[in-house]
Parts: structure tokens; sequence; C-alpha cells
């Protein structure tokens, strides 16, 4: 060999050993994509580089946690699956997983690990970790999106309201909107009673109406846990009366209005005196957006006296891609940040609900007014259908509602031709 | 091969170098090879896409013949979808090319302070869409919104502007006009200044006034400026999303649901690829025909000078 060859030779040699023994030496690394931002304000302990530590040091390998916009990412997680190039940990909305079960998007847990899971968790929690017969796809996040009524008690005093009992039922919601409502000197409505989401995305305005349309005995989708097929229920008596509850307070009682699009926002602004929406949303803005709003949560209004308050309980899930680059750590990793011990410290930790029974049993959760007001939602607690054509029967009650309130269509109408296009999407979805 | 083959071969090259074909497709071929991949390749294969069922997860590709587009001509929402992006171009169009013109004629004379009041109008052109639409949202706004506070100074009621199924649509409207007028506008602008002065001169002397002019001498002699300006906004608007998107997401109710929303919505949300591509190559079709038709028909007003 001539000695250029082989001094290229020894160069090229003393390039490549020193990289194969660090590809040796080096971590796996477990990607974690999750929404930035605040819409999981309250929850997102992501970005805390101690969450993962003792997990990293026990399985020598690294967690890396990847913000995504929220808007976008059903869109992206899906390119990226196509792409065979996606995390091995998705925390997604719990409403994106039917259409991802529908693409095949995802790797099913353990059997055995799903039945000690629903054995362990609260019952509201089981309601959101089974896709039928035991089926489980993920873990549900802890502390999930309890929806409740949110109140202003000064503005209760000022109306000479008890602060302390939000109303009851929906006349007494009703009156007490009516009393709440203030205007200017021209008569315009400046403060609302109430305050509803009617514009934005159809999913938005449907779950924050959920608790009339569901109380009064409207359902989205028979069987709920239908994953294709059933039919749509919500164009009946009690789906009506929803509807028109609001409709009456817009037209007749005018405790509310139009004009107040973003309920949260002006419940914190101090322009609407109750709203509904998620507890958590309104638990991490308040201290930044109204640090002196005195505030108190509880179950929405029942329709009669003797009812069951029901109100919506979602949230996050931790999901596993079927083509996930480490898939066995991925579900280690979530088994070891799902388990018992860690739901309690991270519970505690960010005031969170607990997932597990055995939690509720201890401090601060077993008698801490907060957390014991929280757990006196859960027994109305009602969840998404998991229907695979859901997204269109939202689409299609989210316009019926938009419809009927902004007076556009009597509210038999609107719900009439809701049903036929609700029908029509969960028949095409379980083609 | 055989050597006659070679030698011909050989000759043709040849000729083609001598008159530099081969170079100039030489300095062309990265700009059709980009274009081939990231126009033509996908183009074809969403025109492919639009006659199966597909399952890109699965790599599942299922064929049905047309029924992606029977099952579109179908879909009450892609129906409303359609009918409201053909309002919008139609609304759109015609508004923003007159108030170009409009605006063009106004500085196609001096006046003072008249460059700056140029860059003012053209300003919106060169702000990006989302960013100008999150600012309209703001002033859309129904309790805080710019637009309600004058309504309401001049003693007017205040409009729910977006909120509404029957506002949405034109307020998206008065959204894409303000942001379109400015390239109008130039262009217009730069058509007037196109036309020799002789014309007027002679106008004039034969005692034309001032709205004969126009109409007898700038107008038609814009012909070509206007029909390049019908084209190229009736495609843009045929493609309406950004400002769609921001502003209403397609609501209240399906109200401002427009065939890209509808699309991107089947594709990305629900994952129906099939059918979006079909959407797509129904809209496609649409461009290409009112494309074809304004172009034959704008020949009739063909002027040369």
């Amino acid at each position: 060999m001539r000695p250029t060859n082989v001094l290229v030779m020894t160069l090229a040699l003393l390039l490549i050993i020193p990289s194969l023994g660090l590809a040796a030496a080096s971590k796996a690394t477990i990607t974690l994509w999750y929404p930035g931002g605040d819409i999981t304000a309250g929850v997102n302990d992501f970005v805390d580089p101690n969450l993962w530590a003792e997990f990293e040091a026990k399985n020598n390998v690294k967690v890396e946690a990847v913000a995504l916009d929220y808007d976008t990412m059903k869109q992206k997680m899906f390119a990226a699956a196509a792409a065979k190039n996606i995390g091995d940990i998705l925390f997604v909305d719990d409403t994106f997983v039917a259409a991802f079960v529908k693409e095949g998007l995802l790797d099913p847990m353990e059997d055995s690990k799903a039945k000690a899971w629903l054995a362990a968790v609260m019952p509201e929690i089981k309601l959101r970790s089974e896709y039928g017969k035991g089926k489980m796809w993920g873990y549900p996040q802890y502390g999930g999106d309890t929806y409740a009524l949110t109140w202003n008690k000064e503005h209760f005093k000022e109306a000479g309201l008890d602060p302390d009992k939000p109303p009851k039922t929906w006349a007494e919601f009703r009156e007490y909107a009516k009393k709440l409502t203030k205007r200017d000197a021209q008569g315009v409505i400046s403060r609302v009673g109430y305050a509803f989401r009617h514009v934005g995305a159809a999913s938005g305005i449907v779950h924050k109406h959920f608790w009339a349309l569901e109380g009064a005995g409207a359902r989205l989708v028979v069987p709920p846990d239908a994953l294709r097929g059933g039919k749509s229920a919500f164009n009946n008596e009690g789906g009506k009366a929803a509807l028109q509850l609001i409709l009456d307070m817009i037209d007749v009682d005018k405790s509310t209005s139009l004009s107040f699009p973003d309920p949260r926002a002006a419940f914190l602004k101090g322009i609407a005196s109750m709203q509904y929406s998620e507890l958590v949303s309104i638990k991490a803005r308040q201290p930044k957006e109204a640090p002196d709003l005195n505030w108190g949560f509880g179950p929405p209004p029942v329709r009669k006296p003797g009812d069951v308050p029901v109100t919506l309980f979602g949230g996050f899930i931790f999901v596993v891609p079927k083509d996930a680059q480490h898939k066995a750590l991925a579900w280690k990793a979530l088994e070891w940040l799902n388990s018992p011990e860690k739901d309690y410290e991270l519970c505690k930790k960010n005031e969170a609900t607990p997932r597990y029974r055995a939690n509720w049993e201890k401090e601060p959760f077993k008698s801490t007014p907060y957390f014991q007001t929280l757990k006196a939602l859960y027994p109305g607690a009602v969840v998404f259908p998991i229907n695979l054509g859901s997204d269109g029967v939202v689409e299609a009650v989210g316009a019926a509602i938009q419809k009927a309130w902004h007076h556009e269509a009597s509210v038999e109408a609107a719900l009439a031709e809701a049903e036929r296009l609700a029908n029509k999407a969960i028949a095409e979805a379980a083609k | 091969m055989t050597r006659a083959r070679r030698r011909s071969l050989r000759q043709v090259l040849t000729r083609l170098s001598s008159r530099h074909i081969l170079h100039a497709y030489f300095f062309i071929a990265p700009v059709i090879l980009l274009f081939g991949i990231f126009r033509v390749v996908p183009s074809i294969q969403t025109l492919l896409y639009s006659f199966y069922k597909v399952e890109l997860l699965r790599n599942r590709f299922t064929f049905i013949g047309l029924e992606n587009f029977s099952d579109l001509f179908a879909d009450e929402i892609f129906r409303g979808a359609a009918l409201n992006t053909l309002k919008y171009v139609l609304t759109i169009v015609p508004i923003s090319a007159f108030l170009g013109l409009v605006l063009a004629v106004m500085f196609n004379t001096k006046f003072h302070l008249k460059e700056f009041f140029k860059a003012v109008y053209f300003s919106p052109m060169v702000t990006s869409t989302v960013a100008a639409a999150m600012v309209w949202w703001w002033m859309y706004n129904p309790q805080f919104g710019i637009f309600n506070v004058l309504l309401k100074l001049v003693g007017l009621p205040s409009q729910p502007w977006l909120m509404s199924s029957r506002m949405a649509l034109p307020s998206i409207i008065i959204f894409s006009i303000w942001k379109n007028l400015g390239y109008n506008m130039i262009i217009y602008l730069a058509g007037l200044q196109a036309i020799p002065p002789q014309f007027y001169e002679a106008a004039t002397i034969d005692g034309a006034g001032g709205l004969s002019r126009f109409r007898h001498i700038t107008i038609p002699l814009l012909a070509p400026t206007t029909t390049f300006i019908l084209i190229y906004n009736s495609i843009s608007a045929f493609q309406v999303f950004d400002q769609v998107f921001v502003l209403t997401s397609g609501g209240p109710a399906n109200s401002t649901n427009v065939v890209v929303l509808d699309l991107y919505r089947q594709a990305f949300q629900r994952f129906n690829f099939g059918y979006a591509a079909a959407e797509a190559m129904v809209l496609f079709l649409f461009i290409m025909g009112v494309t074809i038709l304004q172009y034959v028909y704008s020949k009739r007003f063909e002027v040369a000078y």
C-alpha cells in the first residue's frame, strides 16, 4: 500500500472511532410533543427540567419536550406520522383521539395495564380513559378540564345576592342574571348577568353549552361510547329547551347579549357576572389578568329541582403513536409518570385533581374546600362522545346554536337541520 | 447504438450547443426542477387522489372513481362554501378594481405629500394578512372595537360585525378590499402613466371634456391593465383563506366558510384527503374556466398604441 493511502485510511479511522464510541455511549431520546402556551395552563409541567430526572437516571434516557401550537398540532402530528417522523409521546386533546384511532395512528395500551388503571382511578377518569370494552389508547392527564359555573362574588353582593350561593335551577339562573345585568345611561348593556360563547370554533360553542344541552336530556350521539355508528339525539324537547333558555335571556330577560363574545375575558374584565367554562383556565388566568377578582365556582344550574347538574369533563391525554421510534420506552415513561405516586406528587404541587381513588383519601385533596367543591361536580361529569363522526356532529350543533341565538332560524328549524347533518356525519364516518 | 445513430445524436447535440439551447436549458434547470417537484408533482398527485379514498397512514389507496365528486356536489356544506366563495369573488373583484382605478386617477395628478399617501395606501399590501386580520378582529369587536365606537359617535346603533351570520362575510370583504386596494392602485397607476399624453392633448384640442377623455381614452387604453387586474384578483379571491381562518374560522354557522377553508378542514382536520383533493380539482377547474373566459372576452378590448 502506498504511503498516501495509509495516511488517508489512518485519518479516516481516527475520525470514525471516536464517533462510534460516542454513539455507543449516547442516551436514547424520547420526544414528547405537547401544546405550548396557556392551553394547558395549570397542568403543564413539561418545561420543568426535573420532571423526568428520576426516570431519565434510572433508564439512561433523555426525555425532550417539544412545544407545538395547539391550533395546528393535529395536522402537524398527522403529517409527521405520514412521514414516519413523529414524537414518541403525544399529549393531545381528548377530542383528537377518535380521528387518530380512525387513521390507525395510535398504539393501543396493553390490556393488562388498561385493566389495572381502570380499576384504580376515579369513575370520571374511567369515563375519559375507556374506549369501549376496556380498551385504552393512553393516560388522561391529571387535573382534567372540569367545566364549572364561575361567578363574581362582588357583583352578587352588589345585586343583593348571597355570594356563596350560585343559582341552582334554570329559573333561579335567569332571575340572578337579570339582577346582575347593568346598563349605561343610554340603556345599553354594560355588564351581562351571564356571558356565553357563540362565536369561534364550533367545538368551543358546544362545550360551553354542554351543561344545558346534556342537563336537559339532549345527547350529541347515542350510544355515547360507540366509536362507529349510532345516531344523534339532541333534536328533542330537552335540546330545544336548552337553546331556548339562552334565547329567552337575550330577548325576554335582556340579561345577556351577543356583544360579549368571549365569556372568560368578559368575566375577568368584570363585565360579565357569570360564565361557564374550563375551571383551570380561569384559575390560571385570574391571578395575572384580574388579581383583585373575588370569584366562586360551582356546578351549573339544573333544569328542575332534583336533577343532577351535568358538567363537561375533558382535557388532554398522553398517547403513543404506532410509528414512535422508542415505543417501549415511551410506554414505560408514561407508566412512570402516571403512577399513583407521581399522580399524588404532581397534583399536590400543581393544585390539580388526582386521578387515583387512593389519592383522594390523602391531604390536601381529602378536605380542602377547593378540591371538595371540584369533587362534588364529578357525579354529573359527562365526557365528550368518542364517535368517529363527532367532529361533524359538533359542527352541526355549533351551527344550530349560532343560527338560533343569532335569530337566523327558529330553534326547531336549526335543530332539525343540525340533526340531519349530524346523522349524515355519523354515517359517513362509520364507512 | 449504431455508429450512424451515434453520429446523428452528436450532430444534434452540437447544433443545440452552438445555438446555446443546451446552455439555456442548463440555466433554467434549477427553476424547472423545483417547479416540477413542488408544483407539478403535487398537482398531479392531487388529481389522482381525487379519484381515491386515501388513507395515508395505512398507505391504502382505494380507487372509487367519481365518488368523491358526487359526494361533493351532494354536500350542502361544500355547496354553501362554493356559494360564499362566489359571493366573495363577485363582490371583491369589481369593487377593489374600481376603487383602485379611482385612487390611481387621483394619484396621477400632482399634489402635496402624494408619495406619502401612495405609501399609506400601499402599506396594507405589504402587511402580513394574518397580522392585519388580528388587528381588524379587534376593530370589529362589538364591545371595544373602533367601528362600533365610531358608529356610536354618530348616533348609529352598534353592529355585530363578525358575530352575525349576515354581516360576517361583508365584514371579511371590507377587510380584503382594504388589503388589496393598494396593489390595484399601483398597477392602474403604471397603466395610466403608460398612456401617451398625445391622445389627451389631441382630445382636448378637439374639445373633449375630462369625463369624455376618461371614458373614451383612459378606460379603453387601460383594458389590458384591467384584464390583468380582474384575472389576478379573481384567482386570489377564489383562493381566499387566511383572513377567513383568522377572523371567523368559517363561522358563524358556516356563513363565511369558503372552498379553501373547507378543503383544509377536510384534509387536515378530518383527514379526508381524497375528498379534499376533489374539492381542490373543482376549484382549479373553476379558476381556469373564469380565467379563460376573462382572457377571451378581454381580447375584444385589446388595444395597441
